[in-house]
């Protein structure tokens, strides 16, 4: 099992990276899309009045949501610098090094703005919060 | 010491569950899986059923799926797999003849649909044409034009496994061979295959999984990326 898993990951790290940044691409997508109705829902409780919205704001208050927020901010990072490698690469810039685009720009500058991000939400968001 | 490898055979027509038949193969140096179908075939089972030709990665006859990889088994070491056990199949989307030999029917029918042959302007011209190495011809073809047909790039594809129309990366990158000669005059047909919905360029999803396993390290997605920016810029084509 741990075999497998080991041989898997070993080929898709590199050799078949593009398709891990597709695959990426596709589920982040979706995940927005959920987001992208979740939020049309909640402004849409401003027609019922200002109580109606002041609970479905409250409902977003809570550790679990302060952490999918933390979620939601690794989820726009991925897909936004992933969606810049592939236009890079429509427009014929980097198609030959689209393997470190991916690592160098998608997961690498990713991760460093996603830290900085998630550090401070986490800190004041959810340990004082 | 030596060290021994399994061998994990997928056969065609297979034995109500049974999909698979393993060889416990010695491992030697600089093996190739070529040489370990060999090794089975001589002294373990001779009934097994693979194709193979020029056994120097030459020819592209012996591609098949090594370890969920496809690959050419002649071009491919078995220590580099650094696996214990070595699963060989035949390649996806293709017909199985027997065991590891595929029919490449339709990696075939769709090369020709691109018009794969060349056809000259001028047939009679009496003078050779001049291309300049730096013209877009003299500056990709050295690296577009190893394709040995092997059918690999076909089969890691993922839109020819949900779109049996789709062209395939292979003979994309042969039309855009042509479509870059200068001496050639049926580029107008060529774009409008290519341009085509749902089996054009148009369907390519810029996975590079065809790029990854090209056993000649054709940038394939390459290909199909520059036919689309020509289709959406004529007047711009093969400029860059």
């Amino acid at each position: 099992m741990i075999g497998s898993v080991r041989d898997v990951s070993r080929k898709y790290r590199w050799q078949f990276s593009g398709m891990v940044a597709w695959v990426i691409q596709r589920v982040t997508g979706l995940l927005l899309l959920v987001y992208l109705l979740l939020h049309v829902r909640t402004v849409s409780k401003l027609s019922e009045g200002p109580e109606a919205f002041d609970a479905a704001i409250a409902t977003f208050r809570s550790p679990l949501f302060r952490l999918l927020e933390i979620g939601l901010l690794a989820t726009v990072i991925l897909h936004a610098l992933n969606g810049i490698r592939i236009t890079l690469i429509d427009l014929g810039v980097g198609g030959d090094r689209q393997r470190h685009l991916f690592w160098a720009l998608a997961i690498g500058v990713g991760a460093i703005v996603f830290l900085a991000g998630a550090i401070p939400m986490f800190l004041f968001g959810i340990v004082r919060g | 010491m030596q060290l021994n490898i399994t061998v994990r055979l997928a056969r065609y027509p297979h034995a109500p569950g049974r999909r698979f038949s393993e060889f416990r193969v010695g491992l030697e140096e600089r093996m190739t899986v070529l040489d370990a179908l060999f090794r089975v075939q001589r002294e373990m089972d001779s009934s097994i059923g693979f194709r193979c030709s020029c056994r120097v990665g030459m020819c592209g006859t012996c591609a098949v799926l090594v370890n969920r990889v496809p690959r050419l088994a002649c071009a491919t070491r078995v220590a580099a797999l650094k696996a214990d056990v070595v699963t060989i199949e035949p390649l996806p989307r293709y017909p199985i003849v027997k065991d590891l030999a595929v029919s490449l029917a339709p990696f075939f029918e769709q090369w020709r649909r691109t018009l794969p042959a060349f056809r000259p302007k001028d047939p009679d011209s009496p003078v050779p044409a001049r291309i300049p190495a730096t013209s877009p011809f003299g500056r990709l073809a050295a690296s577009k034009r190893d394709c040995i047909t092997c059918g690999a790039c076909y089969t890691a594809c993922s839109i020819t496994g949900t779109n049996t129309g789709y062209l395939g990366p292979a003979a994309i990158n042969r039309a855009f061979l042509r479509l870059l000669d200068p001496r050639d005059a049926a580029g107008d047909d060529r774009l409008r295959v290519l341009d085509a919905e749902p089996s054009g360029v148009w369907r390519c999803h810029t996975q590079f999984n065809c790029a990854a396993v090209c056993p000649r390290g054709i940038d394939l997605t390459d290909s199909i990326g520059r036919i689309k920016r020509a289709l959406l810029r004529p007047r711009r084509a093969f400029k860059e």
